[in-house]
């Protein structure tokens, strides 16, 4: 009873005051957003229209504690929204974090008008507002965490893309250096896209240049000579390139036959084999 | 004569092309080997290629089986080659094949000259 008491209460000063509160929190976001160009005047002013009116449809609504009603939902979104829009554009979460702590403070002080308030209604509304705002806070944060996850997932991507780069350097030849630590995961992703890339440009020579390769360990040679035998059955000829004398040395001691891979010492050399067998010949002009 | 399971073409000087259908029965090799080596010494042939276009992946008893009919094709001196590996297939048979297999791998007819492995 006191709860739906201060539900009206609570409206009753919004709609009173609602030029007041919105003004406050224009100024609040030009502040906090508009110096630094995150949000534009009108986008700030829009935000601070839409919250005001969403809180007064969630307050007006049966139970606002509900936190799967369709009024909450709304709510939970837009500031879902608003969230990935600020962080999208470069702007920090403890700022907008804080920016929804002055919301719910705005709504507070709003009270002080009313001189007859009782301690069970402010209590009621206090309690209120914290739950809806805390609320809102942790979909902001679970915003953040998605948003953060995504640029994560987007950069390992592109890091993995980059790291693997298979370039035809000549017709029907193939080139790929290899850097750092070949994982099971990323033999995977590199064999998918070497294969499909001989599939595609039907390459007859792969050359492999391992002299990125720090070091080497039975699982790292397990996956190179796998490989190595994938692409020879695709009919093209692998060529494993750039071993270094501590990893020639790891090899033998790890008891690794690299008796059926064709290697060379370096790129140059290796790219020299493959036109060799292929039957290209590359003479100076001068 | 026909082996039940291929088609078997001549497509060129000593040169056939197997192309395996769905009614292949790797069950029964030694019925299959015999029927296609019949074939092979009856026109003097030299080079098998094997078909591997329509096979996505290729399990340990499928290239038992492709093994098991290149050795024979070595003891009659035809060479078999198989082409148009597709690349799920040469992923998958590159985590289980310890050995290099009997056979030699091309990309197609065209491109199996001095560069393919072997």
């Amino acid at each position: 009873m006191a709860a739906i008491q201060a539900n009206k209460l609570l409206i009753e000063q919004l709609k009173l005051q609602i030029g007041h509160i919105s003004g406050a929190i224009e100024t609040q976001g030009q502040t906090v957003f508009g110096t630094s160009n995150l949000m534009s005047t009108d986008e700030i002013t829009d935000f601070s229209l839409e919250f005001l009116e969403l809180m007064l449809v969630l307050l007006e609504s049966s139970n606002p504690l509900d936190h799967h009603q369709p009024a909450f939902l709304a709510l939970r979104a837009f500031f879902s929204n608003m969230s990935k829009q600020i962080l999208a554009r470069g702007g920090r979460m403890e700022d907008f974090l804080r920016y929804i702590q002055f919301l719910q403070r705005c709504l507070i002080e709003s009270l002080k008008e009313d001189k007859h308030m009782k301690i069970d209604g402010m209590r009621a509304i206090l309690l209120l507002l914290s739950a809806v705002f805390n609320e809102l806070t942790l979909s902001v944060f679970q915003a953040y965490l998605e948003e953060k996850e995504g640029t994560i997932n987007a950069q390992q991507e592109e890091l993995r893309e980059t790291s693997t780069p298979i370039t035809e350097i000549w017709d029907g030849v193939l080139t790929l250096p290899i850097i750092g630590t070949l994982d099971s995961s990323r033999t995977m992703i590199v064999m998918e896209a070497l294969l499909n890339r001989i599939a595609a440009e039907r390459a007859r020579a792969v050359v492999m240049d391992v002299t990125g390769v720090r070091s080497i360990d039975s699982e790292v040679s397990h996956h190179l000579i796998q490989m190595v035998r994938a692409i020879q059955l695709m009919g093209a000829d692998a060529i494993l390139t750039g071993i270094r004398p501590e990893i020639a040395r790891a090899l033998t001691s790890l008891n690794i036959d690299l008796g059926n891979v064709t290697t060379r010492a370096s790129l140059s050399d290796g790219l020299k084999e493959a036109f060799r067998r292929l039957g290209i010949q590359v003479t100076s002009t001068k | 004569m026909s082996v039940p399971g291929v088609h078997l073409t001549a497509i060129g000087s000593g040169d056939f092309l197997l192309e395996p259908t769905r009614s292949l029965d790797i069950s029964k090799r030694s019925e299959l080997i015999e029927g296609i080596i019949r074939r092979l010494q009856g026109t003097k042939s030299q080079r098998l290629y094997y078909d591997l276009a329509e096979l996505p992946v290729i399990d340990p008893v499928y290239f038992g089986w492709l093994n098991a009919l290149a050795r024979a094709c070595q003891t009659v001196n035809v060479q078999m080659v198989c082409i148009h590996m597709q690349p799920t297939a040469a992923f998958a048979l590159s985590r289980f094949v310890k050995d290099p297999p009997c056979f030699h791998s091309a990309h197609d007819v065209s491109l199996c000259g001095e560069g393919y492995p072997g």
